[in-house]
């Protein structure tokens, strides 16, 4: 069921750091910050993550001038287990928070949330978003980072970032938050952890299909529609279940993913990135401020997350996932 | 590093023809142990080094027969001792011992030093580990 | 749209793995790699006391190390992503293996972080190696106690 947001909750502004490889993003010019350190010259991985999701929602409170005192609510989550890096920054930000697991999803559920508890009038501002780091999640998913096992081209590299977006009440001169969709789980039986844009594809077509019949629109009533993280295969597998079922080919250029423009066309990240910190940083910098700008007067982001686990996919079970929509409008 | 290096290329190269069966000390029956390992078709080159009455034979069989290395070692021990029974025989097919039976053939090593080199060297290549 | 239907679609649009390519590349590679250990190995056999049966492990021991450098730079990894099973195999494939889950667990501390981390990866390959060189071992004996073969 799609949720209507009647007073239209604002996405105020983003924060949005990254890791040194992320230099070479075609989307880091629009980043708040770069580090060069990839650990926040912390001693591991995980206190680096942590730092710098509290650098993003330091961020992200900066640029509207508010206190974190100010914040009513935490909303985010990453993918260590148990996520810890964010339950941290959430101690050492202390503002009254929920951990949220939508894999890479997270980024919009976080929002949605967020966007819910503003529509009931329980908070003036509050934080959502989302983080990933490369070796903390790959570790946690895959082998050691130095471990020399060959990726296939249908692989992503998970990437160092994290966006944070501040989110209040309806103003007019920001994006607003008018509809929401909430993705079920999704299987469509894929089962290889070095291919999840196919595995996530099916629920991106979901999400959207869903949205859109819900909200009585068709892909050209939006200037853009934006998923995560489906990387250049899982985007190609999208278009191809959209054109299955009846949408025109010239409709098609209105898709992009986050995850397939990130890298640019750079073959040593195999099909694209991912991670939830993908999503989050190109949705809370790009999308905001080329709305800001005006370039886009009505943009889908669909999220999407993979809900696997490492002991998940050992014990044989197939890859479920979900995506979460947003429909954001700007006058 | 460039050493080994130089070693492999020149094995690569490989020796000329006349170097490939050498038969160094005393000239006795110099002949006569050539064309024994001549006979052996296995057998890529050989140094046999010859003092009083012990007699070294080391040999390097060809790439493809070195799967049965150790068995040819003994073949070949087997035949040298029949031929040469009150001599004291030793065959070996390792490079190690190859490469160092050429160089006392190169350093022109004098007889008195020559004994306790051979014994050093068979011990070596008793060596398991 | 259907599972399988989605299925079809999905092979149609995932692009076939270059094998042909992957093992050529994985069988230049791994030559490399073994044609070093050779290096290695006449290194030992010429400069000091190692015959052909002893220097196996000391080169064992030095090519190891290599990998270990190469490791901890980083470069393991990139070799990996080109070669496959070419730095894969060789043992030099083995102390990446090793080496790179010592590296990664080194913040939980040395007992419970690199000591019970270490093998994680390499731990079936000491297991399924032992395994099975016991069973060539027990045919071979077999083989040559009906006098199919010799030692």
């Amino acid at each position: 069921m799609v949720i209507l947001f009647q007073t239209k909750p604002s996405l105020l502004a983003g924060g949005v750091v990254a890791g040194p490889l992320e230099n070479r993003s075609v989307f880091s010019q629009y980043f708040d910050s770069v580090y060069d350190d990839e650990r926040w010259q912390m001693k591991t991985n995980e206190q680096g993550h942590r730092k710098m999701i509290e650098e993003a929602c330091e961020y992200a409170m900066k640029k509207m001038g508010v206190q974190k005192g100010d914040i009513d609510y935490l909303m985010g989550g990453d993918l260590v287990n148990q996520m810890t890096p964010t339950n941290f920054a959430a101690r050492d930000l202390e503002i009254p928070f929920i951990g949220l697991f939508s894999a890479c999803a997270t980024s919009v559920s976080s929002v949605i949330i967020a966007c819910l508890l503003t529509e009931l009038g329980a908070a003036n501002f509050s934080l959502a978003g989302a983080s990933s780091q490369h070796n903390a999640i790959e570790r946690q998913f895959r082998y050691p980072i130095n471990y020399g096992a060959q990726k296939p081209q249908t692989a992503q590299w998970t990437v160092t970032a994290a966006g944070y977006a501040l989110i209040g009440k309806h103003r007019e001169e920001y994006p607003s938050i008018e509809a929401a969709t909430i993705g079920k789980s999704v299987d469509y039986g894929m089962d290889d952890p070095f291919h999840m844009g196919a595995a996530m594809a099916p629920a991106a077509f979901q999400t959207i299909q869903s949205h859109l019949q819900q909200r009585n629109q068709k892909i050209y009533h939006y200037d853009l529609i934006l998923t995560g993280d489906l990387g250049q295969l899982g985007l190609k597998l999208l278009k191809g279940m959209l054109v299955e079922n009846g949408v025109k080919n010239e409709e098609l250029t209105l898709l992009r993913d986050a995850g397939a423009e990130f890298y640019g066309q750079d073959e040593a990240f195999q099909s694209g990135a991912s991670g939830a910190g993908c999503s989050a940083a190109v949705f809370f910098s790009y999308v905001i401020q080329q709305m800001r700008a005006g370039s886009y007067k009505r943009v889908l982001l669909v999220a999407t997350g993979a809900l696997l686990s490492p002991l998940s996919y050992q014990q044989g079970e197939t890859i479920p996932c979900t995506a979460h929509a947003i429909e954001i409008t700007m006058k | 590093m460039t050493l080994p290096l130089l070693v492999v290329l020149s094995l690569l190269n490989g020796c000329a023809e006349k170097e490939k069966f050498i038969v160094y000390g005393s000239t006795q029956n110099e002949s006569e142990v050539e064309a024994l390992i001549k006979e052996e078709d296995y057998v890529d080159r050989s140094t046999v080094i010859q003092y009083d009455d012990s007699m070294l034979v080391a040999v390097q069989i060809k790439p493809l027969e070195k799967w049965k290395k150790t068995k040819l070692e003994k073949k070949l021990q087997k035949k040298f001792e029949k031929k040469y029974p009150n001599k004291d025989v030793f065959v070996s097919a390792d490079y190690k011992i190859f490469y160092e039976a050429n160089k006392i053939k190169k350093d022109q090593m004098e007889d008195t030093k020559l004994s306790d080199k051979i014994t050093e060297l068979k011990e070596l290549a008793k060596e398991e580990t | 749209m259907e599972k399988e239907q989605y299925q079809q679609l999905e092979q149609n649009v995932t692009p076939k793995p270059p094998y042909l390519k992957n093992v050529a590349k994985a069988f230049f590679v791994g030559g490399f790699i073994c044609a070093i250990g050779q290096a290695v190995s006449l290194f030992y056999i010429i400069f000091f006391n190692f015959t052909e049966a002893t220097a196996g492990n000391p080169t064992v021991a030095t090519v190891v190390f290599f990998s270990m450098i190469l490791t901890g730079l980083g470069l393991y990894k990139r070799i990996g992503q080109f070669a496959g099973a070419g730095s894969a195999v060789p043992v030099t494939g083995f102390g990446n293996a090793v080496v790179s889950a010592a590296i990664e667990h080194r913040s939980e501390g040395l007992v419970l972080g690199v000591g019970g981390n270490l093998f994680k990866l390499a731990g079936s390959v000491v297991l399924f190696g032992v395994v099975s060189a016991f069973f060539v071992a027990l045919i071979k004996y077999i083989l040559v106690t009906i006098g199919v073969v010799s030692w």
